[in-house]
């Protein structure tokens, strides 16, 4: 039964390696997972600051640092999303406003919340992307923020304007995807690889598509589709097929 | 997903001999022999002199129609392919079950009729037939067509393609659902095929005329599934700790 199972493969190439990844997917749903986290054994501190909505983070350890979190004023916050990917893997040790530890349940409740810019189906897109080695950032959240007036965190627009504006059954762009990059800078990040939407029920319809591709002029923009923890991809791009011959 | 020839030496040989000519050498042969067809149901019938009936074959057009006519060959076209050699190429005369001669309108509404999706289907038929693209039709697939860069025996068709409405016209609508995009995409990719939707807009235009379709505008996307594990294999591997 095997063996016929890889004759039929063969001829079809590449083809058969989604359906085989995705049977051993049904059967052994962690393993894939888990095998690709990689578990710190040193941890960096970060305190939440309930006003803003994100972790300042008051210890750095290691290179993580270099893609996760943004600078405001010489301090270094992240977002609910990337403060539970890193204390899911060790990297992080979260406390609250009191010095009281975070336990990850506790993490996990501020993320059912949906108040502080993210949901699950969201964290569920970034851990996806991250585990793989992309660098993701929040849409309109810029790394660092040198050039403008006020470096105050609480007055910082583009923080308190995405927080606010989380509509869980639009479709909005949501994350600035960049490849993987060893040589990533904060100062310049250049731009994102792909602008990054979530959707919920349905696909976006074809006037949904030239809207976000507008905003988000040249940037390549892809549909993400949460369903039972599989996370999925699509792009609608528009061509032109050649005339031939 | 490129072109896949179906043996070596075959894209020289589409090169050497494009579709367009093809297409052009069938249609000067229709009209010297005033090919004439016959609507029967969604399919118009007709008959032809071996040469124009290889012609026929050649640019990928019809299905044959094994019969015992020594002197002619039977061929069947589809509502499509029918309405573009009437319409748009001007070569073959259309006629009833009463004998009479249909006109490009009565024509047009005959078809329209028995489909209601046949002007943006339509549309699109002839939208990749003016590129020279063979276009087949493709309910095997899963999709309304496939879309060759040559003929058929050359190579294999490279694209899936869907009609869909572009407008306030949510009626026969594809693509709704996510399991729908789903299904559609994986079915394409496992006959490595890349799924193409077609958008036809009727601009405003009605749809009780042929010569509405002067009117209207396609837009070509492509619905394809991006493999971040895949994708990230092609660039750098990312450094350990970052």
């Amino acid at each position: 039964m095997e063996s016929e199972k890889w004759e039929i493969c063969s001829s079809d190439g590449d083809l058969c390696t989604e359906d085989l990844k995705d049977e051993e997917d049904a059967f052994y749903p962690l393993s894939g997972s888990i095998s690709k986290l990689q578990f710190r054994k040193a941890s960096s501190r970060a305190c939440w600051n309930s006003e803003v909505g994100m972790a300042e983070v008051v210890e750095r350890k290691g290179q993580i640092w270099t893609t996760t979190g943004v600078l405001r004023g010489g301090k270094l916050y992240c977002s609910i999303e990337e403060t539970l990917f890193l204390a899911e893997i060790g990297a992080l040790v979260l406390v609250d406003e009191n010095g009281t530890g975070l336990s990850l349940e506790g993490i996990y409740g501020k993320l059912a919340e949906e108040k502080n810019g993210c949901c699950w189906e969201h964290y569920e897109v970034y851990k996806h992307l991250k585990s793989l080695g992309y660098i993701v950032g929040r849409r309109g959240v810029p790394w660092t923020l040198k050039s403008v007036g006020t470096d105050a965190l609480t007055e910082d627009r583009f923080i308190t304007d995405r927080l606010g504006k989380l509509d869980l059954n639009g479709l909005e762009p949501a994350f600035d995807v960049y490849l993987p990059n060893g040589k990533f800078k904060k100062s310049s990040p250049g731009d994102p690889s792909y602008v990054l939407c979530l959707t919920r029920e349905s696909p976006p319809s074809r006037k949904d598509v030239e809207v976000l591709e507008r905003q988000s002029g040249h940037i390549p923009v892809k549909f993400c589709h949460v369903e039972n923890g599989r996370v999925s991809f699509f792009s609608f791009s528009k061509v032109d097929l050649p005339v031939l011959p | 997903m490129g072109p896949r020839w179906k043996g070596k030496g075959f894209e020289a040989k589409a090169l050497d001999d494009p579709m367009s000519a093809i297409v052009s050498r069938l249609q000067s042969s229709m009209k010297d022999s005033n090919a004439h067809g016959l609507i029967s149901g969604s399919s118009v019938i007709l008959a032809l002199s071996s040469e124009c009936g290889n012609l026929l074959n050649s640019a990928s057009f019809g299905r044959p129609m094994a019969t015992v006519d020594k002197e002619k060959q039977w061929f069947q076209l589809g509502m499509e392919e029918a309405f573009y050699f009437h319409h748009i190429l001007n070569c073959l005369e259309i006629s009833n079950g009463d004998k009479q001669l249909v006109t490009d309108h009565d024509l047009w509404q005959y078809m329209t009729k028995r489909k209601s999706i046949f002007p943006e289907s339509f549309m699109a038929y002839s939208h990749l037939r003016t590129k020279n693209w063979v276009v087949r039709c493709g309910s095997q697939y899963g999709v309304d067509f496939v879309a060759y860069r040559h003929h058929p025996s050359l190579v294999h068709s490279e694209y899936a393609v869907l009609v869909l409405r572009k407008g306030d016209d949510e009626s026969h609508q594809r693509l709704r659902s996510w399991s729908e995009v789903h299904c559609a995409v994986r079915l394409s990719g496992s006959v490595a095929k890349t799924l193409l939707a077609l958008f036809i807009d009727k601009c405003g235009y009605g749809e009780t005329s042929p010569s509405f379709l002067n009117g209207y505008h396609v837009e070509e996307r492509i619905v394809a599934r991006w493999s971040p594990e895949q994708c990230r294999e092609d660039h750098t591997v990312p450094q350990s700790g970052s």
